[in-house]
């Protein structure tokens, strides 16, 4: 993915004192990446309960935060992928062939729960590091690359579940770890782990080395390899991370309903970036924030429930979310925050 | 001082020259771009590369900067052979090539981009914590002494920055990390009067600290106050080296072009 670089930019334009301004006041005020979505999150809420009275209920509070901390795991490993240049198609698939390994595992064939994730969570690495070396050791986009690993895993998921659901009955010591409910809360701990991971990768992104050379790769990879970045390494590592978090965010999933289903995790790549977008992270990498990445899914999944409890058809939703989509990647292009970021 | 190819150009200097060419010969396939050149930079001294389109400045400054092997001859830096197989091995004996467009990570804050490829980091176990606030503090530091007065906070993205800015910025960072010879290419070209006041002054504030610079630039009325040396390709070859107050602006260009010219004819 190599970033379309305006060529209409002269050097020195900065010292216009409007162009500068301009750019200050993109900077200075909405440079705390996070606050544009967080307004606009607290302006869907607003939006929603004042629209019906069933919105602070907490069969909702269960269902947004389910829903939030889903994708918003699978989007935190997304952004640190996203942010260091490249893209992961195959995460909503290993968002349903992780389950679906640790549910044959311990399920069918009981194997040791504790071991079967852990087998399960190395084969969904290993799908990671296939995607990480094709793309960096051939040098095609991992959108291709991506692509293929989707289907690969949709025909696995297929030939490994073949039509049924893996139900599993008595929740275990792991499956509640990973989704049991919070004692009198609405709350269940996939909501828990998102905030402990993205705090992690936040840590991670600011304040270690790693995260500086994340940045640098997906920004202007010629001048970070030139400073003895190892950008490839690096594209490779955030190809495992993005894959292991889509295997785990998929198991909390199945520990949280109890069951997996080759349709579970569908659109999820796609809803990973946009919640990632929507969050502030760039399309062509460079720049992007954990947090952002997390209030993006909650407006995901705040606008899905919120939809369907003021009575719109619930096909709407993804209708609806492609246009706000669309309209957040001009908006942050005609301010400038990622667009003339790339000059 | 005129010297015919083949001898070092500069050799009036004493001491160790920085880096050092000794006969070098480079072709691309059949084509033959540098015709045994030599030529040295020494410590606290700025080289100017000229010449037209074609004259080999690019191709040698490439040579000198780890990205293109000579076909023949000797390389030598700080009086020792070398040969590199990437601009890495250039950059890790003190060689920063800093390129108007290359050099630096937009997206960036000044501080990251200062310390890319070699952060100040504390090591809990695998992890590499970075030291913010000591990044922060020695970035600023290191541009204030530069006297960049426009930048305000050492969070500013470089995108923020002036073409110019970024290549103080960047030389700055290869002075402060105690590289021994600057690369610049045409580090004036599509800038502002006071921009290219400002690069140039990066450029003697290099000379101060004894870097040897080596830079291809196009605009004669801007080489000629910094340079110490003028060297002049054409066709690959060195035709001319021209030292400090040897001729004037009016005369220089003159003699560029003649050159073309009978080049050209």
């Amino acid at each position: 993915m190599s970033p379309q670089r305006s060529a209409n930019r002269t050097p020195g334009a900065a010292s216009l004192p409007a162009d500068r301004v301009r750019r200050l006041l993109a900077e200075g005020i909405l440079g705390i990446r996070e606050l544009a979505p967080g307004l606009g999150l607290i302006a869907v809420i607003l939006f929603f309960s004042l629209q019906t009275a069933h919105f602070w209920s907490p069969q909702t509070m269960t269902a947004i935060s389910s829903i939030a901390s889903t994708i918003g795991i699978v989007a935190v490993g997304v952004t640190m992928l996203m942010i260091s240049g490249e893209f992961d198609l195959s995460v909503g698939q290993n968002f349903a062939f992780t389950p679906i390994i640790w549910a044959l595992l311990f399920v069918t064939n009981g194997i040791n729960e504790w071991l079967a994730l852990i087998v399960a969570l190395m084969l969904s690495c290993c799908v990671g590091i296939i995607n990480g070396f094709v793309t960096t050791l051939f040098g095609i986009p991992s959108f291709i690359t991506t692509l293929g690993m989707f289907f690969v895993l949709e025909g696995l998921n297929n030939l490994l579940i073949s039509g049924h659901q893996l139900i599993m009955f008595d929740p275990s010591a792991a499956m509640s770890l990973l989704g049991a409910r919070i004692t009198d809360t609405p709350f269940y701990m996939p909501v828990v782990w998102l905030f402990v991971i993205a705090g992690i990768f936040w840590f991670v992104l600011s304040h270690l080395r790693y995260g500086n050379w994340t940045l640098a790769t997906g920004g202007r990879a010629g001048p970070a390899k030139a400073m003895g970045v190892p950008t490839a390494r690096v594209k490779r590592t955030n190809f495992v991370l993005s894959a292991f978090l889509a295997g785990l965010s998929g198991c909390m999933q199945f520990a949280y309903i109890r069951g997996v289903t080759q349709a579970q995790g569908q659109n999820y790549e796609l809803l990973a970036i946009t919640a990632a977008v929507l969050g502030g992270t760039s399309l062509f990498g460079g720049t992007g924030t954990i947090w952002g990445s997390v209030i993006g899914a909650f407006l995901l999944a705040t606008i899905e429930i919120g939809l369907v409890l003021i009575g719109v058809p619930g096909s709407f939703y993804v209708t609806f979310i492609g246009v706000i989509l669309v309209i957040v990647v001009i908006a942050n292009v005609r301010l400038g925050r990622f667009g003339s970021s790339q000059a | 001082m005129s010297t015919g190819p083949g001898a070092v150009a500069g050799s009036a200097h004493d001491g160790e020259p920085v880096f050092e060419l000794r006969g070098i010969s480079h072709r691309y396939g059949r084509n033959q771009v540098i015709f045994d050149v030599s030529m040295a930079v020494w410590p606290g001294e700025v080289v100017a590369l000229v010449g037209d389109n074609g004259a080999g400045k690019s191709t040698l400054l490439k040579i000198f900067a780890g990205y293109q092997r000579p076909t023949s001859g000797i390389l030598r830096f700080m009086g020792r052979e070398v040969s590199f197989a990437t601009p890495a091995d250039a950059r890790g004996i003190g060689i920063e090539a800093v390129y108007q467009d290359l050099a630096i990570v937009d997206q960036m804050s000044l501080w990251r981009n200062f310390f890319l490829g070699k952060e100040m980091v504390r090591r809990f176990g695998p992890l590499h914590v970075l030291e913010r606030r000591r990044m922060r503090e020695a970035a600023g530091n290191a541009l204030a002494q530069l006297g960049l007065t426009r930048i305000r906070s050492v969070e500013e993205p470089v995108w923020t920055l002036s073409g110019g800015e970024r290549q103080s910025v960047a030389i700055t960072r290869a002075i402060h990390f105690g590289a021994r010879l600057l690369l610049l290419d045409e580090p004036t070209a599509a800038l502002s009067v006071r921009e290219t006041r400002n690069v140039i002054a990066s450029i003697e504030r290099a000379r101060e600290h004894k870097l040897g610079v080596l830079y291809i630039d196009h605009n004669m009325s801007h080489v000629l106050p910094v340079a110490d040396r003028i060297v002049l390709l054409e066709l690959g070859r060195v035709v001319r080296t021209i030292d400090r107050g040897e001729v004037g602006l009016v005369e220089l260009q003159d003699l560029i072009a003649r050159r073309d010219n009978r080049a050209d004819g």
